[in-house]
């Protein structure tokens, strides 16, 4: 399986924007002072009256942002993954408790901002955004699925956390044809002895562990989870009695991400054993994605090395 | 903050809508009602901020009865943030003077069945933004003060903190972000009361540097008393004449007319002391 290239995440990211910032005209984009990073700049380039950036300050931005959603306007705040969370407070006191239909998109999440090491690297986000009442949290699995969901998302109402990453988007959903909906998971690949689960980039090692997996004479279907929350708790209770046994895969800790989350599924709804392939420990600086995933052993191998496991 | 600060108590030009000794009467019984009505609020539930409280009373007084404007449309309405929002039990006794809320609904303020939140939440009548975290309600009100004007709207924001709230990041992210906007439609009050949880703002981190500092950033700086209804009005009048961001700084007192906790760190005294001064209030 060929990991093929495309238009990079935060490219498709930026198209998308202006597409749907033609047709809403209340749809505003703001950033802190990342908007040649995350692309954001792209929109400024069309609607310099609707597009702002506040400056290194990203507490602000999220307030400022909360403001405009009370007032009546469709704000699209687009930042690093990781600076965002240095105003998860005002995310949680602010979006969250008044529920405001605000979107946070986000880029160089996980590993993907694989140059600049642990500082810039968000392991940790999913866990903080899920636990935040009103909050859906999604990821987008590469570019396709992005053109897919995102006008999805920014119709939706109430506020969102989309998960995106940077450059690398190996093509996994690309030549699918499914309508994206919050909430809803989709199967990528049918299977009968086991269920690997994952969202974002690393559904291309979900899906390669799942080929050479069926060399060796085991059936693995392959979930994209790209809805966390809303979880769809009935698609993952149907492969845990169909399969029973999971495997997750994740760009994120596997304290509190995308396994938990399922985890948390299963054991009420039915339980089977579980592994959880992520990270453990916070990065470093590489000179692509791929050698971090590679690296920290979040990958295909250790996939198929946990779904061998299981099968004992 | 010490005596070096700027005077407080500059009057405004006077071309408003002149303010009369009536109306000030007026003001003045409603503050005064208020203010027993906080006081009283501590029989209920004796965790409230009083002290803080009474220190906003005359600004909200002046704003509820005054000045804000309520329309269909959140372009046309005026938004009151109260960022200081541990001053919510002086926001909702002004708000129960103005009918919003019910009065009954004061005395189970923090009860399980009540109503009224130990902070302000927007399914409260009157509020505008949910508080509470400290620092956060200026840059909500640059986000609302920047659609009203995209939108051509007539909404003015104000937005109310207090001295101890400067010591949070997020008011120079924000005091900074609204001068590069020129938003002519945002007022910033700051009470100087001179106390914040732990004690004297001088004893914890002074503030005294504080209308410089907002000046040097681009604000314009107006001062007042921040009880006194004839120089807040002057002020507020003077903020309406001026086509860029403005901070008025307020002198106030903490516990402001309640003699037993008055310019102390004391946020509320015994229910005692609070019985005696409401039978001679």
């Amino acid at each position: 399986m060929m990991q093929g290239s495309t238009l990079s995440m935060r490219d498709t990211l930026a198209q998308v924007l202006v597409e749907l910032g033609e047709k809403d005209k209340d749809l505003v984009v703001m950033t802190a002072d990342v908007g040649d990073s995350t692309r954001a700049s792209k929109f400024k380039e069309k609607f310099n009256d609707r597009y702002f950036n506040v400056g290194i300050s990203e507490q602000d931005l999220v307030n400022f942002a909360a403001g405009l959603s009370a007032v009546g306007k469709k704000p699209v705040v687009v930042n690093f993954a990781m600076f965002l969370m240095r105003a998860w407070e005002q995310i949680r006191n602010s979006i969250s408790r008044m529920n405001l239909d605000v979107k946070l998109i986000v880029t160089h999440s996980g590993y993907s901002d694989s140059g600049d090491g642990s500082s810039h690297q968000a392991l940790e986000d999913i866990a903080l955004m899920r636990t935040l009442p009103n909050f859906s949290v999604v990821i987008p699995a590469d570019s396709a699925d992005i053109k897919r969901g995102l006008p999805k998302i920014i119709s939706h109402k109430g506020p969102v956390y989309y998960r995106v990453g940077r450059e690398y988007s190996p093509q996994i959903t690309d030549k699918m044809d499914y309508e994206f909906e919050i909430g809803k998971s989709y199967v990528l690949k049918e299977g009968s002895d086991l269920t690997i689960i994952g969202a974002g980039v690393l559904l291309w090692d979900a899906m390669k562990a799942a080929e050479e997996l069926e060399r060796k004479g085991i059936s693995a279907a392959v979930i994209n989870l790209s809805s966390v929350k809303p979880i769809d708790e009935q698609t993952i209770e149907y492969y845990a009695r169909k399969t029973g046994r999971i495997v997750t895969i994740e760009e994120h800790s596997v304290y509190g991400g995308v396994g938990s989350a399922v985890a948390e599924v299963v054991v009420r709804k039915y339980p089977v054993p579980m592994r959880f392939v992520g990270a453990t420990t916070f990065g470093r600086s590489a000179r692509s994605q791929r050698d971090l995933i590679d690296y920290y052993k979040v990958n295909y191998e250790t996939v198929i090395k946990e779904s061998l496991e299981l099968m004992k | 903050m010490g005596s070096d600060i700027a005077p407080m108590g500059i009057k405004g030009e006077r071309d408003g809508i002149p303010i009369s000794i009536d109306e000030i009467n007026k003001l003045r019984k409603v503050a005064s009602k208020a203010r027993n009505n906080v006081i009283k609020m501590q029989f209920y539930d004796h965790s409230i901020h009083v002290g803080s409280s009474l220190s906003s009373i005359e600004i909200l007084t002046a704003l509820i009865f005054r000045y804000l404007r309520d329309s269909e449309s959140k372009y046309d309405k005026d938004w009151l943030i109260l960022s200081k929002g541990h001053a919510a039990p002086g926001l909702y006794a002004v708000l129960a003077e103005k009918g919003l809320i019910p009065e009954e609904e004061l005395w189970k303020i923090q009860d399980i069945s009540g109503l009224l939140q130990g902070h302000p939440e927007i399914f409260i009548p009157g509020i505008d933004m949910s508080t509470g975290s400290l620092g956060q309600g200026l840059s909500f009100g640059i986000g609302v003060a920047t659609g009203i004007r995209m939108q051509g709207g007539k909404g003015k924001v104000y937005v109310i903190m207090g001295d101890g709230e400067q010591d949070e990041g997020e008011i120079w992210e924000a005091m900074t972000h609204a001068v590069t906007r020129k938003l002519d439609n945002l007022i910033s009050f700051i009470e100087i009361n001179n106390y914040q949880l732990d004690g004297s703002v001088d004893d914890i981190k002074p503030k005294h540097f504080l209308p410089d500092v907002w000046k040097a950033v681009g604000w314009r700086t107006l001062f007042c008393d921040g009880h006194d209804f004839a120089s807040l009005i002057d002020t507020i009048e003077e903020a309406h004449k001026i086509r860029e961001p403005v901070v008025i700084f307020a002198k106030t007192l903490r516990g402001k007319g309640f003699p037993v906790i008055e310019n102390t760190k004391v946020q509320r005294a015994s229910p005692d002391d609070a019985r005696k001064y409401l039978i001679n209030a």
